[in-house]
Parts: C-alpha cells; structure tokens; sequence
C-alpha cells in the first residue's frame, strides 16, 4: 500500500517536474500538436468520408428506387388507361395497344422486382410493396380473362374489366403512390443532407490553427525567435487541408442544391405524366361507360386540372423545349377531348369513340401520344441532369479523405521536427 | 421435490423455447379477392317508397288516343314534336344485360330485344331505327334519370310496380318475364326457397333485389351496380346464386354453360317502358306503337331473333 503510493507519487513529481522544466514542457507541447493534428485529421477524413458514403447511397440505391418506384406508379396506370382503350376500340384489340399493355406489365413487374430487393431499408413499405407483388397478378388475371369472354362475345367481359380497374384504383395505384412517395421523399432528404454545410470539418479545422498559433506565440516567447519554420510549414498544412475541405465540402453543396432542384423537376414531371395517364384512363372509361360515366368525366376534369398545374410549375421552373411541346401539346388535346364530349353529348357515340381513339391529327390519341412522349423526353433529361449532378458532387470528394489523412500526418511531423530543433538546444 | 422438478421443467421449458428471430416475416401471405366497384352485402332490406304504393294494376297503361301520325309528322305542340326538332330520341337502355341490352364486344354497338324496341319507337319518330342516342342506366338510376328529364324513355327491363307508377308513367307490357334463380351446375338448389343463408345477387334498385330481401327463405342479398357484376361474382365463387328475371337470367346461362336455371317463376315481372310522368301524349303514342309492333308481327320477329320461339305477345290492359 505505501509503496505504491509513494511509487504514485514520484511518477506525479516526475510528469509536474517535467511540465516545470522549459524542456519538458516543449516536449508536451510536441505531443500535444501531434495528437491534435492526427485526431482532427482523423475526425475530418471520417467526417468527409460519412457523406461521400450518402452520395454514394444516394446514387446508387435512392435515386434508382425512386425512379423504379415512379416506372411502377406509370406502368400501372397506363396499363389500366391502355386496357379501356384497347376494350374500347372494339372486337380485336390492335397489336399496339396489347403490345404497350404488355410491355407496362413487365415493367411494372420489373420495377416492382427492384424496388422490393430494398424492402430491409424502408420497412414502412412492406405492406404496400406486398400489396403490389400481391395484387398485380390478380390483375392481369383479370383483364385476360375480360379478353377471352370478349373474343366469345360475352359481355360479361366488361365486367370482367370494371373488377381489373377497380382493383387498379382502389389498392394498386394507391400503394404505388405510397412507394414513389416514400422513396421520392428518401431522394429529398439525402441531398439534403448531403447539402448541408461543412461546419464540423470547418471548426476542427480552425481548432488546429489555434492550437498551432498559440503553439508558436509560447515559442516566440520563450526563445526570442519571430518563427518556427516547423511550426509554419505545419500551419500551412492545415491550412491548406481546411482550404480543400471548404472547397470540395462548397462544391458538394452547390451541387446537392442544384441536384434538390432537378430533383423536384423529375418528381413534378413524372406526376404530370401519372396525371396525364389517369387522364386519358377516364376519357376512355366515360366513353366505355357511355352516358352513365359522368363521374369519370368528373375525374378527368380533376386529373387534368392537377396536369395543368403541374405543367405551369414545371415551365417555371425549366422551360426547355420538350416542357414547351408538352404544353402545347396538352391544349391541343384539350381541344380534342371537348370535341370527343361534344360528339358524345350529342348523341354521335360513334365519332365520339372515333375522335378518342383516333390517331389521325385532330384524334384525342395523337395530342396524347405527343404530350407523353414529350413527358418521356423531359424526365429523361431531368434525370440525366440529376443523375449527373449527383455525380459530379461525388466527385469533388474525390482524393479529400486521403489528402486530409496525408496533411495530418504531415503537419504532425513538421510539429515535432520544429520543436526538436528548439529541443536541442537543451542538450 | 415435486416443486424442484416443476422449476426445472420450467427452466428447461425456457431455454428450449425457440429464440426470437430477427429475420422480417413475409407479408400479404393470405389472399384478397378482388370484387367489382360497389358490391355490397345487405345487412338490412333495401329502402322502398316512403309513401306506400296506392294499390293499383300496374300493368294498365294509358289508352291510344288514335293511330298513329305519319314518321317525320308528329302533332304540332307534342312531346314527339319536341323530339323530332331535336333530330335523336334519347333512350335509356342497358349494355350489361345480355340478350336483352348489351354491347356487342365486336362492333361496339348495343343491341339486343330492348335495343331494337327502342328502335322501333325511334322509327315511329323519325321514319329512321338510327335516329337514336343511348344513355347507358344502371337499374338504380333509371327513375331519378326520368324525373331530371335527361331521357326521353327508358327501355330497360324495366318492372311495371305501383311505386314506380307514382314517379314515372309505363307503357303497356311489351314482355311478360318472371324471376327465377341461377345457379352453378354442381349446386343442389331448386330454387329461392333452397337458398336460406345463402348470398344471392341482383342489382342495386331493381325491384328484383327487393324481391330476394323479401323471399322467405331469407337469402342474404348482395347488390352490385351492373348485372354482368353479378356473374363475376358467381363466377368468382363470391355468391351463391343469381336471383332475377328470366330474361336476364337466359342471358347469363348463354355466356357460362356451367350454369343452370332453377325453380318456378316466383314472381311475375311485367315490363314496360318508362317516361317521364309529365309526357302522357308520349305514353299514349308509344302504346299505338305497340299495339301495331304487336299485330303486324314485328315483335314476334324481334323476339324470335333474341329470345327464341315467340309466344302471343303481353294483352294491352288501358286505365284509360
């Protein structure tokens, strides 16, 4: 017991003793700078590494399964829209319609395979992710068998389609809105944070040029020397390391913001295009349901009303030249879907189906056949936009965790070789 | 000692009890049948008239008041006069009912007995079966329709009752049907009286959901907005059996040969076509029609061409 005791205490009087002699002290302060600079060097190459890791999420998993998400919401709902028309049209459906039919099945199922592999990461989609898997079968079960009673002549057929479509509106569609709302919403909310300014990076930074100008004002002081070159390469080091963070950290910033823009541009646009499908879904049901469909002409005034907001927001926002098309195109469809209910309302059944169906240049078809594809084309360029930006902050993390590891280092050995050069003098 | 071995039961029970594990379960392991938009199953009987019906013969119509005007000359200042400025009549049919009305999945078109009745009254009109726009009616909305005057005449297998006769006006019967019960093949029922307990479908506002809710056997009714919605559900396993007109009825077994009809007719279902309450020149005029399609042989053609071998037609009866 009093051995260690004194053991204790001598250990003390030695590390006091030291602290008391100039030489001992300029060795703690050597330690003292090198453990400084190694654990901000540390704590910042982390720091750096931590979001170069959310763009990389971002970029490889986010993104993709928000646009696998908005490919199920769209596929589904042109499959339906396309259905209606295809039962529409009467007696053999044409080859384009049951080819895009099928191919928004695939999709749909493709998507739905790739947004389901994430299911671990968003638990709260189970249930909609479960529904779809789940019900999309069920579907198509449905609307093949609306095809066969069709191709006997059965009218039971439409029925057979009203139960497909009501199975679309009242569980598929509002679990796929579910998804794109969650994953679109995850996009947002990792470039936010990827956005947001480096001020843990900046004050650690700082904290070491501190630390190494009262280093060299202790200096000064005791040994009547102006500088210690050690001490001012080391303080150049970090200087420079801070000064590189700053930059790349700004040059992420810039980008997530300009990235959180586009962002916004694809989720505007790709709601415009659900909108434009559910539209078109409802044109062509009012005529199926031929004069008892005035609720589905309700809804297609509503969808449309949604569509137009949108497309003003969007040509705010990036009035390119497919948003312009779009627009136009939008009026001119518009134009036609007046003369499709006028057709309708007055009793000319026929060339109100003609006018809806109709792929001729007045047809209610064409104008939407060419707001979608300018829809397509928008999204397209929004996303290569987004995808890129995306890339490019990514980028100017690049060589930051190692460059910042390197100066610590560095600057850590100047530290020391500038005081042992004081030390010397001791000898 | 016996307590020391229940402890260690216990004991053993807990540690052999399997852990919990962390793996997420597989979700949406039970299936859920899709059903058509509205169907529901009737927990009470479906609403009637608030004033109880007058009793009355709901098969007698209003008397002609002489032949009928030439086509494309129809009396000055009448409701035919009306329609034919208009240059259509508006009527209000079905696309669901096969045989009856029904939208031929091939053309496009709407055809069917109803169908070509209605053309007959255009071709009184206008001289012209094409002269014609129809208003597809579900069962529930024939009746508000005709008192919005959105249709000139509903032609719709339509039951002549005393309720409706307090809204709406009816021509005289143009076919005497009945309702009976569809059922699958395989299935032992005879007919409503066999169905106690059982789900039995019609549509929404047809006199022949009133008539399930109200049979004595006490079938549960589902109402569904379409008739076609009906075989779906038989087809789907989700009820029992079909509970309505012949008519309709033989349409359903033309589309699914693994059903049959069953039982006797339980009750009767005189059908008329309906007008608005306020257009009596209308009625009157449809009734001359009538009497002509029923003489010169045009409805025994018509319904040999949808329903099979003709009968006599239905006796005109006039409350005058």
């Amino acid at each position: 017991m009093l051995v260690e005791a004194r053991r204790n205490r001598g250990a003390l009087r030695r590390v006091t003793g030291l602290a008391r002699s100039t030489p001992g002290r300029l060795s703690l302060l050597a330690l003292l700078l090198v453990v400084v600079s190694l654990l901000v060097g540390a704590l910042t190459a982390t720091s750096v590494q931590r979001r170069s890791d959310a763009l990389e999420a971002l970029a490889d998993r986010s993104e993709p399964l928000a646009f696998a998400a908005q490919e199920v919401y769209r596929a589904m709902a042109d499959a339906d829209a396309t259905a209606s028309s295809a039962f529409l049209s009467g007696g053999v459906e044409s080859a384009a319609l049951r080819g895009r039919y099928e191919a928004d099945v695939a999709k749909a199922a493709a998507a739905l395979s790739a947004a389901t592999s994430e299911i671990t990461r968003s638990p709260e989609l189970t249930e909609a992710l479960s529904t779809l898997s789940g019900q999309l079968p069920v579907y198509t079960g449905l609307v093949e068998t609306a095809r066969a009673h069709n191709r006997q002549g059965n009218p039971v057929g439409a029925a057979y389609l009203r139960e497909a479509s009501a199975l679309m509106q009242t569980r598929l569609l509002p679990a796929a809105r579910e998804l794109y709302g969650v994953e679109t919403g995850k996009v947002m909310g990792d470039l936010e944070d990827a956005g947001s300014l480096p001020w843990l990076e900046l004050l650690l930074g700082v904290l070491v040029l501190v630390v190494l100008v009262f280093a060299q004002r202790y200096l000064t002081r005791r040994t009547n020397r102006v500088l210690n070159p050690g001490l001012v390469v080391a303080t150049a080091l970090t200087a420079v390391s801070l000064l590189w963070v700053l930059a790349a950290s700004l040059l992420v910033v810039y980008n997530a913001s300009a990235s959180k823009n586009e962002a916004t541009l694809v989720d505007l646009l790709a709601r415009a295009r659900i909108a434009t499908l559910t539209a078109r879904g409802d044109e062509t049901l009012t005529l199926v349901a031929r004069g008892s469909g005035t609720t589905y002409e309700a809804e297609y005034v509503e969808a449309d009303k949604v569509l137009d907001d949108l497309l003003g927001r969007v040509r705010v926002l990036n009035p390119t030249p497919p948003v312009l098309e779009a627009a136009e195109h939008h009026g001119r469809w518009r134009e036609a879907h007046r003369e499709v209910r006028r057709a309708d309302d007055e009793g000319d059944y026929t060339a109100a189906v003609a006018l809806a169906l109709g792929r001729d240049g007045q047809g209610a078809a064409t104008a939407f056949d060419a707001l979608d594809s300018d829809l397509v084309e928008a999204i397209g360029a929004a996303r290569a936009e987004l995808t890129e930006g995306i890339g490019r902050a990514r980028a100017a993390l690049g060589g930051v965790v190692p460059a910042v590891v390197v100066l610590a280092l560095l600057a850590a050995a100047a530290s020391v070789f500038g005081l042992w050069q004081r030390l010397k003098e001791y000898r | 000692m016996r307590r020391l071995l229940a402890v260690l039961v216990v004991v053993l029970a807990a540690a052999c009890a399997p852990v919990p594990s962390g793996a997420p379960p597989i979700g949406g392991g039970s299936p859920v049948p899709p059903r058509p938009a509205e169907a529901v199953e009737l927990t009470e009987p479906p609403s009637t008239a608030d004033v109880p019906p007058a009793s009355c013969d709901p098969t007698a119509s209003l008397r002609p008041t002489g032949p009928l005007p030439p086509p494309g000359q129809m009396p000055a200042g009448s409701t035919m006069a009306q329609i034919q400025a208009r240059g259509r009549l508006v009527v209000g049919a079905d696309q669901n009912s096969y045989l009856m009305g029904f939208r031929n999945p091939f053309s496009g078109e709407l055809e069917g007995f109803d169908v070509d009745l209605a053309r007959e009254v255009a071709r009184a009109i206008f001289g012209d079966p094409g002269a014609i726009q129809f208003t597809v009616l579900t069962s529930e909305q024939r009746i508000p329709t005709l008192e919005r005057h959105e249709v000139d005449i509903v032609v719709r297998t339509m039951t002549t009752t005393c309720e409706r006769w307090q809204k709406v006006n009816f021509s005289t019967v143009y076919l005497q049907a009945g309702q009976r019960v569809l059922v699958p093949s395989n299935s032992d029922a005879t007919g409503i009286e066999s169905l106690g307990g059982k789900r039995v479908c019609a549509t929404k506002g047809s006199s022949s959901l009133a008539n399930v809710a109200a049979a004595a056997s006490r079938p549960v009714p589902v109402s569904v907005t379409h008739w076609t919605d009906c075989l779906v559900m038989l087809q789907q396993g989700q009820v029992d059996a079909i509970s309505t007109d012949d008519t309709i009825l033989a349409g359903f077994a033309a589309q699914d040969p693994y059903t049959k009809v069953v039982g006797p007719q339980f009750a009767a279902e005189p059908y008329g076509m309906a007008i608005p309450k306020a257009d009596e020149d209308f009625v009157r005029f449809v009734n001359a029609l009538l009497e002509r399609l029923r003489a010169d042989g045009t409805w025994a053609r018509i319904h040999q061409r949808w329903l099979g071998d003709p009968p006599a037609p239905p006796v005109a009866v006039y409350r005058d």
